[in-house]
């Protein structure tokens, strides 16, 4: 250890405890008044190519992100495709504008930027984060992965290997597993929401160049995406700059996206993925739910938030800090631009694998029977409004909140409206949202276990269970 | 008293700090920022695995569960009950040398996060009971079983740490530690540990973001400085100081259940203490980080051998560190080969361009600016700088140290340290 240099001031902090009252360790101490919440000033324009740009400045760090919004993502893409988005995104920086890949990387990362591009359900997107000196020329190589991509087919093979490969991997990871064997069970094999954003072994087999030069062609041009950028640049530079590289950028049609509805099931199911051995059964309890727009958001983020979006909700508080079957037990509602699903989930050790799904189920019905005492209702309430400023915080943070307002269609003074919307759900709504939602005779259940193990205690439960050998990669 | 955090004309950083000392030792970074109404608590204590006795590896990070279980006057539950209803968040690390506890809350909240803190820095054993430790052990155990036990190459860790440390080495085990060390562990373990480990004088409390510092250091020393200052730390268990290599290159092949052959190389370093760490750090990113990286472009690109690489540098602290890389095989490929085409790589790096070292400077940069963004982050890497280096402004200096780091510097990196006299091979294949 270096020598201790001595350190300043000490003797303020002991005047400081003199002058205090005697401390009352026995309560929580009283707050002062909460510092009402100051959402960063957000302006708009529009590029003479149309392109709408959102920008919230700010100047404390010298850091600059800046997202490409592509709306579309695996929403776009049929089934049998599945894997196109995301290939296609991840396609971008293998080569553009006339530099090689490597060539692109080395100016990339010789600037210190880091650009990254991928596709979710419903976007594909480029985001570039940038120490402010280097952004300008760094937005000039995102923009050439935008626009001018090469998608080689030399590269492609490489690319389309890695992940044929990657989908073999994840065949070995029961997290994945779990999550990919539900997604099948909710939306079946036919929707686009039904394989993996990565596709699988068979459908990346059948993407070539073409195909993915096509997906770029109908959503990646100057009618479908918007601009978001956050930090250290000015309303001025950043439109010069954007003027310089896409003024005659192309806008085309883009072809409708519409998410066909998912199969409800009339019963609950049960299905046991075999892996054996396993040291823990990784559990999923889902459902089709919401869609983004859904008139019944509020009343979700409340609902999730007390059965399973905190620590201290009540999966996590029975599953975990009651029981220790588990590390821990969540639960989240994925709002997409049509119904996404609701998953409950938790790795338990594997003899608990029956008792755990009981407890999960259990907790719905709660949910449904009962409403919610006052004292924790207000908890999830506080929980879920109080943290906004937390998600506004880095300009990665800023980017992401105007992405979510301009693909899901949301005002611009959403976020001013959040907390007083968050905290005028009351328990009614609540309660009414888990029957809508949380009903256990519509819930999948799906179990990666040790077969030998966990199979006939989970045949107990009295539910129809379906056995799986693994998952097909 | 500089205000905010602010960026110098060469994108060089000012972080404002103030450093005081309660009279019991607790040392107090105060870190001012009111852009959002945000404020970071970090209190970061002198211990971590390398602390554990034989026969009770995993121990720092059991006790770290222990102390959310409830102290005096804070009920089991009602610490986590307390932070989540003022719209906190909040956690806990448990590392080598290290343990760090962190609260992010609307700011005026503030005392609300030194309370819970100074109640179980000062009065955590009233609490304890043989259900709770007996509650958090089979938490634990679940969190081992669901990270490592379940995972593929969940193991890695554990095989590269006891090959690169000696047996007697604080660094032989991981931080996780053994099932039976965990079912081992008593209620007097803890009692003990907490007394031992748990004092005002081996810990640091930043407070980061809107919380004028007059204010936060009269709150800080109101809570905390009543709390009993606490005997010296004892020294640590076996030997600290392994030497600077490994010795040769020492290798471990293993049969299991993973999809895909991979292949580790894990090398001694000099510590975070170093000065010539941070030519290590920049050293690793030449090698693995991003696409232009020597791996990337050389093994997954040109000569697609490798699916993915990676590599990384643990910045720890007692006797020597650890520098690892990795390559995964595609199905098939053989692990001699791809342990050749990493040594490849390694051995080239006695050749680094200043072009190469100038874009792992860049990146290691950026990466640290970003660190600032978050008051979370901030006052964790005070806390760091403070306890290991008595020194908050190094946060400020860091950038400069990093971007003084020359060609020559990884160059003799290479030379000292990657060679085959200092390097342990863990090679992964699919069980057939």
């Amino acid at each position: 250890m270096p020598q201790r240099k001595a350190p300043r001031a000490t003797s303020r902090a002991r005047t400081a405890v003199r002058e205090e009252r005697p401390l009352d360790r026995t309560r929580a101490p009283v707050l002062g008044a909460p510092v009402p919440l100051a959402l960063p000033e957000l302006s708009r324009f529009t590029l003479s190519c149309g392109v709408q740009v959102a920008l919230v400045e700010r100047h404390d760090l010298p850091l600059v992100a800046a997202e490409v919004l592509v709306p579309g993502g695996a929403s776009a893409v049929p089934a049998p495709s599945a894997g196109l988005a995301s290939l296609t995104a991840d396609m971008l920086d293998e080569g553009a504008g006339g530099r090689s890949a490597v060539e692109l990387a080395r100016l990339l990362e010789g600037l210190g930027a880091t650009l990254d591009s991928a596709a979710g359900y419903d976007d594909g997107h480029l985001t570039l984060l940038a120490l402010r000196p280097r952004f300008a020329e760094a937005l000039t190589l995102l923009v050439d992965l935008l626009r001018r991509p090469d998608f080689d087919e030399g590269e492609l093979d490489r690319v389309r290997r890695e992940r044929m490969d990657l989908a073999l991997q994840l065949v070995d990871e029961p997290r994945a597993v779990a999550n990919d064997a539900l997604s099948r069970l909710l939306y079946g094999p036919d929707h686009p929401w039904g394989p993996p954003l990565l596709g699988t072994r068979a459908t990346l087999a059948r993407l070539g160049s073409a195909e993915v030069a096509e997906h770029h062609r109908q959503r990646y041009h100057a009618g479908n995406v918007t601009i978001l950028v956050a930090g250290d640049v000015t309303e001025g530079e950043l439109r010069d700059l954007l003027e310089a590289c896409l003024a005659r950028w192309e806008r085309r049609a883009t072809p409708p996206c519409t998410v066909p509805a998912a199969p409800q099931p009339d019963c609950p199911r049960l299905c046991l993925v075999d892996r054996a051995g396993a040291a823990q059964s990784e559990i999923r309890v889902g459902c089709v739910a919401a869609a983004r727009s859904s008139p019944d958001y509020f009343p979700i983020v409340v609902l999730n938030t007390v059965l399973g979006g905190a620590f201290t909700s009540r999966l996590n508080t029975r599953l975990r800090e009651e029981k220790g079957l588990t590390y821990g037990a969540r639960s989240g509602f994925h709002a997409r631009c049509a119904p996404g699903p609701f998953v409950a989930r938790a790795a338990v050790h594997t003899p608990v694998t029956d008792q755990a799904v009981g407890v999960f189920l259990e907790e719905l019905e709660r949910l449904i029977e009962e409403p919610v005492p006052d004292e924790e209702l207000e908890r999830a309430k506080h929980y879920a409004a109080l943290r906004l400023p937390q998600r506004f915080e880095t300009v990665g943070d800023l980017v992401a909140r105007l992405a979510e307002l301009s693909l899901y269609h949301l005002p611009d003074d959403y976020w001013a409206g959040y907390v007083r919307r968050l905290m005028a759900v009351d328990a009614a709504r609540v309660r009414e949202a888990a029957r809508r939602y949380l009903d256990p005779r519509r819930m999948t259940v799906v179990v990666v276990g040790d077969r030998a193990a966990v199979e006939r205690p989970l045949r107990g439960l009295g539910m129809a269970l379906e056995v799986m050998p693994g998952a097909a990669p | 008293m500089r205000a905010a955090p602010r960026a110098g004309p060469d994108s060089t950083l000012h972080v404002p700090w103030e450093w005081h000392t309660l009279g019991n030792g607790l040392r107090v970074v105060l870190s001012p920022d009111p852009t959002a109404a945000v404020v970071g608590v970090n209190l970061w204590y002198g211990v971590g695995s390398r602390n554990e006795r034989s026969g009770r590896t995993g121990f720092a990070h059991l006790f770290e569960h222990m102390m959310f279980q409830g102290s005096a006057n804070v009920p089991k539950n009602r610490h986590f009950e307390l932070v989540e209803r003022a719209g906190g968040s909040l956690n806990a690390t448990t590392w080598f040398d290290r343990t760090n506890y962190f609260e992010t809350l609307p700011s005026h909240h503030l005392e609300l996060a030194l309370w819970l803190e100074s109640d179980r820095m000062g009065w955590l054993v009233p609490a304890l009971t043989e259900e709770t430790l007996s509650n958090q052990r089979d938490v634990v155990k679940n969190e081992k079983r669901q990270r490592y036990d379940n995972q593929p190459y969940g193991d890695w860790d554990e095989r590269l740490q006891a090959m690169v440390f000696p047996s007697d080495h604080p660094y032989h085990h991981t931080v996780i530690g053994s099932m039976a060390d965990l079912d081992a562990a008593t209620l007097d373990d803890v009692v003990d540990f907490f007394g031992t480990y748990y004092v005002p004088s081996n810990a640091v409390l930043t407070i980061a973001g809107d919380a004028p510092p007059e204010r936060a250091l009269e709150a800080a020393a109101r809570w905390f400085g009543e709390i009993p200052a606490g005997s010296p730390i004892p020294p640590l268990p076996g030997h600290p100081d392994p030497g600077p290599r490994i010795g040769g290159t020492v290798r471990d092949r293993v049969r299991a259940r993973v999809p895909l052959p991979r292949v580790l190389i894990a090398f001694r370093v000099p510590t975070f203490l170093d000065p010539r760490f941070h030519a290590v750090e920049v050293a690793g990113a030449v090698l693995g980080a991003g696409r232009a990286s020597r791996l990337y472009r050389t093994l997954v690109r040109e000569r697609r051998v490798a699916k993915d690489v990676a590599s990384f540098v643990y910045p720890l602290i007692t006797g020597s560190s650890m520098m690892v890389i990795w390559a995964t095989g595609y199905p098939g490929a053989d692990p001699a080969a791809l342990e050749a085409a990493l040594v490849e790589q390694v051995e080239g790096l006695a050749s680094a361009t200043e072009a190469e070292v100038a874009r792992a400077v860049a990146l290691t940069d950026t990466r640290f600016v970003r660190m600032l963004e978050q008051v979370s982050e901030r006052a964790d890497l005070l806390s760091m700088f403070t306890f290991l280096f008595d020194d908050p402004d190094r946060l400020n200096r860091e950038m400069e140290l990093i971007r003084a780091v020359t060609g020559e510097d990884v160059r003799a990196v290479a030379e000292r340290w990657l060679g085959p006299d200092n390097r342990a091979v863990l090679a992964y294949e699919p069980a057939p």
